[in-house]
């Protein structure tokens, strides 16, 4: 060893290094902070929840629905409405002294079609807040089994009006004499659900059941493509609004939607499977029972979209949502549809 | 000989076809067993015709038919005095049905109309249930099967708190100067059993449950007998094993140790083997309220007994061999009892208070993977809730007869949702007032959730 000081290289140790004292005591803010001492009588507050960062309020208000009013065009349409009905009417006597009979006619023409629109827009609105309230009824009942014994009750009321059920209705009756004063809310909702609802499920599954069959066998007896998708359409929205009837509550928008868009799908089904089985047919030069078996086929898979709609539908406006086991099943319905469907094929077939 | 045999081939082709349950009725002397038995009888009886069992939905679809007592299958053992206790509720003022002294058996056959209806399917279905009823105390000796006596005697003294200890101290003084290795002498061991008897008498009268041997408390037909006379010893607590097997078979150890396998082999075995060891179905009833009534110290100690009792079952999935040959409990009710004595609202509390209470036990149940259901109850309602305007506000309160016999209108307290901490035992405390049941309108008796109790226990085999 040479006791000459060598030449530091890159990656050789750092050899020691004096600093004088108080250049070490700058604070370093990256450094964890020292322990702070508070006096414990000191009032306290609750840790705040966290506040969204913001980049979460950015999405929030990004990802939340566009509240864009085009006030331009509505105050353009109001003004125009408004202009044109009080022309319209303070022009009418003028007309009317005037003998101009033809043109008075016309504005009272007009001055009708505003009052109906009118009262369209106001039925409208109507039933918008109805909608509202039976959603606002729907959230309610699904928070029963929090809910203490009054405010179950209440609920339970609310529930029956929705129903149209009046006071002396056997089922609100019987729900009565079953509830008991120490009965909390979910005792209450398994209640409410047997007494009032359970009822009403029976009569939607007959309804479900019994305008899947109909439209089955008027699909698989029905010749025309367009026949067909016209059929379907028309049972499948008197299905929903019967199921909705039967439950008091009508759809909410978004609902509605959903299940026209399954009303569309079912009747794009029945279009298709219409040409698929007629283009099968001449293809295969099939007889007429087959032609036959392949309609009842056809009504089937029709028959059991629909079903499955109204199940859906069901689901929707049942103002308890069912629980785990007491859903209906496509299964039952299943069954019932090809007996009305054998039915119909069978004399069919015997006769040819 | 030849009955037994056919009636146990009865047995096992109906447990086979799962038309059989054996439902233990689990719970310390004062929990309600008797009552929740004879109210159970009497709500099965009623069913399909005047009885509340609207959360039970076999009868709320209208599918129970109803019950009927059978002959049961083990004719040495009394019938379950279901009339006596109905007398009792309907004698001129009611009181509550005689603390249960012996083992008695009951079995019921309830008949149902399936849900639906099958190929092999009748129109009609029973299932038979089996119901017995003991003194609770008894049940306390369960755990001393798996121990020896002396970690028996060790843990009797190690658990005990201050109040305990004081209750005990007398016999504790005499019992600290006998000497393990002397001889032993008959009449002084009998003179410090029946002391220890007494204080655990004592204990009971002060609301503890935790004590052993349960046969000390009620001894039945042993009365006396030198079997009865054992009791821990606290010269052992910190002895070695080795030097005290040693010890001859004269001395006050060997002695007090055979006594306690005696004890242990000839009384709690087979009270266990006969009557503990096969079931399917099980509800341990609790009274919370007493114990919170009792202070913490009690409190503890009911929790520690519930512990250890819990641990005397044999809980699992149940198959068609086990079900057969090993029965397993495989679903489980834990209930909070006289929840009549409670205004309703105090119910939600009173359950988690419960689950509170037998915290330990529920997280062995949760790791087999055995459904559990905590509820409270009142197998026989004996108050009515009501609302009064007080200072301006609208309370709860509860209308019902005291055991002196007293109408009172009250609003009982507050049930903690969880065990308060000492300050408020210091400051506060609580006190639940008893009451009689009232007289009987009709013939069904009334109840809070027996109907959900019941629904959860045979519920899925009604279906």
């Amino acid at each position: 060893m040479s006791d000459l000081p060598r030449q530091t290289q890159g990656d050789d140790p750092q050899p020691a290094r004096h600093f004088p004292l108080d250049e070490a005591d700058a604070p370093d803010p990256a450094s964890p902070r020292p322990r702070l001492d508070f006096d414990s009588q000191l009032p306290t507050q609750q840790l705040a929840e966290e506040s969204p960062s913001r980049a979460e309020r950015d999405l929030e208000a990004s990802l939340g629905r566009p509240r864009k009013r085009r006030w331009g065009l509505l105050a353009l349409l109001g003004g125009g409405i408004g202009l044109g009905t009080a022309e319209l009417a303070l022009r009418l006597p003028e007309t009317l002294l005037g003998g101009d009979w033809l043109s008075g006619g016309w504005q009272l023409l007009g001055l009708g079609a505003i009052a109906l629109g009118a009262a369209a827009l106001v039925r409208e609105a109507w039933r918008l807040r109805r909608l509202k309230r039976h959603d606002t009824l729907r959230s309610q009942l699904a928070c029963l089994p929090q809910a203490d014994t009054a405010a179950a009750l209440n609920l339970a009321r609310s529930l029956k009006r929705q129903l149209g059920l009046d006071d002396d209705h056997p089922h609100w009756q019987a729900f009565l004499a079953a509830c008991e004063p120490h009965h909390g809310g979910d005792e209450v909702q398994h209640l409410l659900a047997h007494h009032l609802l359970t009822p009403r499920d029976r009569e939607a599954q007959r309804l479900i059941s019994r305008m899947a069959g109909e439209t089955a066998v008027m699909v698989a007896v029905s010749p025309l493509t367009l026949v067909d998708m016209a059929l379907v359409a028309w049972r499948n929205l008197a299905m929903i609004d019967r199921i909705c009837r039967l439950y008091g509550l009508e759809l909410g928008y978004a609902s509605r939607l959903r299940l026209l868009r399954n009303v569309l799908y079912n009747m794009a089904f029945a279009g298709a499977t219409e040409m698929v089985s007629d283009a099968g047919v001449e293809l295969l030069s099939l007889n007429l029972a087959g032609r036959l078996s392949a309609r009842a086929g056809q009504g089937m898979g029709v028959g059991l979209l629909t079903a499955r709609l109204g199940l859906r539908t069901q689901r929707l406006t049942r103002p308890l949502v069912f629980g785990d086991s007491e859903a209906p099943r496509m299964a039952d319905l299943r069954h019932e549809l090809w007996q009305q469907l054998r039915h119909l094929d069978e004399p069919r077939k015997q006769s040819k | 000989m030849r009955q037994t045999l056919t009636q146990e081939l009865g047995n096992l082709i109906e447990r086979g076809r799962d038309r059989q349950l054996r439902l233990a009725v689990t719970g310390l002397s004062r929990a309600g067993k008797t009552a929740f038995l004879t109210s159970l009888v009497n709500q099965l009886r009623h069913a399909g015709l005047e009885a509340h069992l609207d959360l039970m939905p076999a009868a709320r679809e209208g599918r129970l038919l109803g019950a009927r007592r059978v002959s049961q299958p083990d004719l040495g053992v009394p019938r379950f005095p279901y009339d006596q206790g109905m007398a009792a509720l309907d004698a001129e003022p009611p009181h509550w049905p005689d603390p249960t002294r012996s083992i008695s058996e009951l079995r019921l056959s309830v008949r149902y109309r399936p849900a639906r209806r099958g190929l092999l399917r009748s129109e009609t279905a029973e299932l038979s249930l089996d119901l017995f009823d003991y003194p609770g105390e008894w049940l306390l000796d369960l755990p001393l099967l798996d121990q020896e006596y002396p970690g028996w005697s060790r843990n009797m003294l190690a658990g005990a708190g201050e109040q305990r200890r004081a209750l005990l101290a007398e016999w504790e003084s005499v019992a600290a100067k006998l000497d393990p290795a002397a001889e032993a002498n008959e009449a002084e061991l009998a003179a410090i059993a029946t002391l220890y008897a007494r204080s655990l008498q004592a204990a009971r009268e002060a609301g503890f449950a935790n004590l052993q041997p349960g046969r000390f408390l009620l001894p039945g037909d042993l009365e006396g007998a030198p079997v009865l006379q054992f009791f821990p010893l606290p010269a052992i607590a910190d002895a070695d094993p080795a030097t005290l097997a040693k010890l001859p078979r004269e001395s006050v150890y060997a002695t007090l140790a055979a006594r306690f396998r005696h004890y242990q082999q000839h009384v709690v075995r087979p009270f266990y083997r006969d009557h503990f060891r096969r079931f399917d179905r099980q509800i341990v009833l609790v009274d919370v309220l007493g114990a919170l009534s009792a202070g913490p110290e009690r409190f503890e100690d009911l929790s520690r007994a519930l512990a250890t009792l819990m641990q005397s079952f044999d809980y699992g999935k149940r198959s068609l061999l086990s079900r057969l040959f090993a029965p397993r409990i495989d679903r489980l009710a834990l209930a909070a009892t006289k929840a009549d004595h409670v205004t309703p609202e105090q119910h939600a509390n009173l359950t988690a208070l419960l689950e509170a209470l037998l915290a330990e036990p529920l997280q062995d149940l949760r790791y087999a993977n055995i459904p559990v259901k905590a509820l409270s109850l009142a197998s026989i309602r004996a108050t009515e809730a009501h609302q009064v305007d007080h200072q301006g506000q609208r309370t709860p309160a509860l209308r019902g007869t005291t055991l002196a016999g007293e109408t009172v209108l009250v609003f009982p307290g507050e049930v903690p949702a969880k065990l308060p901490g000492h300050e408020f035992w210091a400051r506060q405390g609580f006190d639940f007032r008893a009451f009689r049941p009232a007289p009987r309108e009709g013939s069904v008796l009334p109840h809070i959730r027996l109907d959900v109790a019941l629904d959860w226990l045979i519920g899925d085999k009604l279906k």
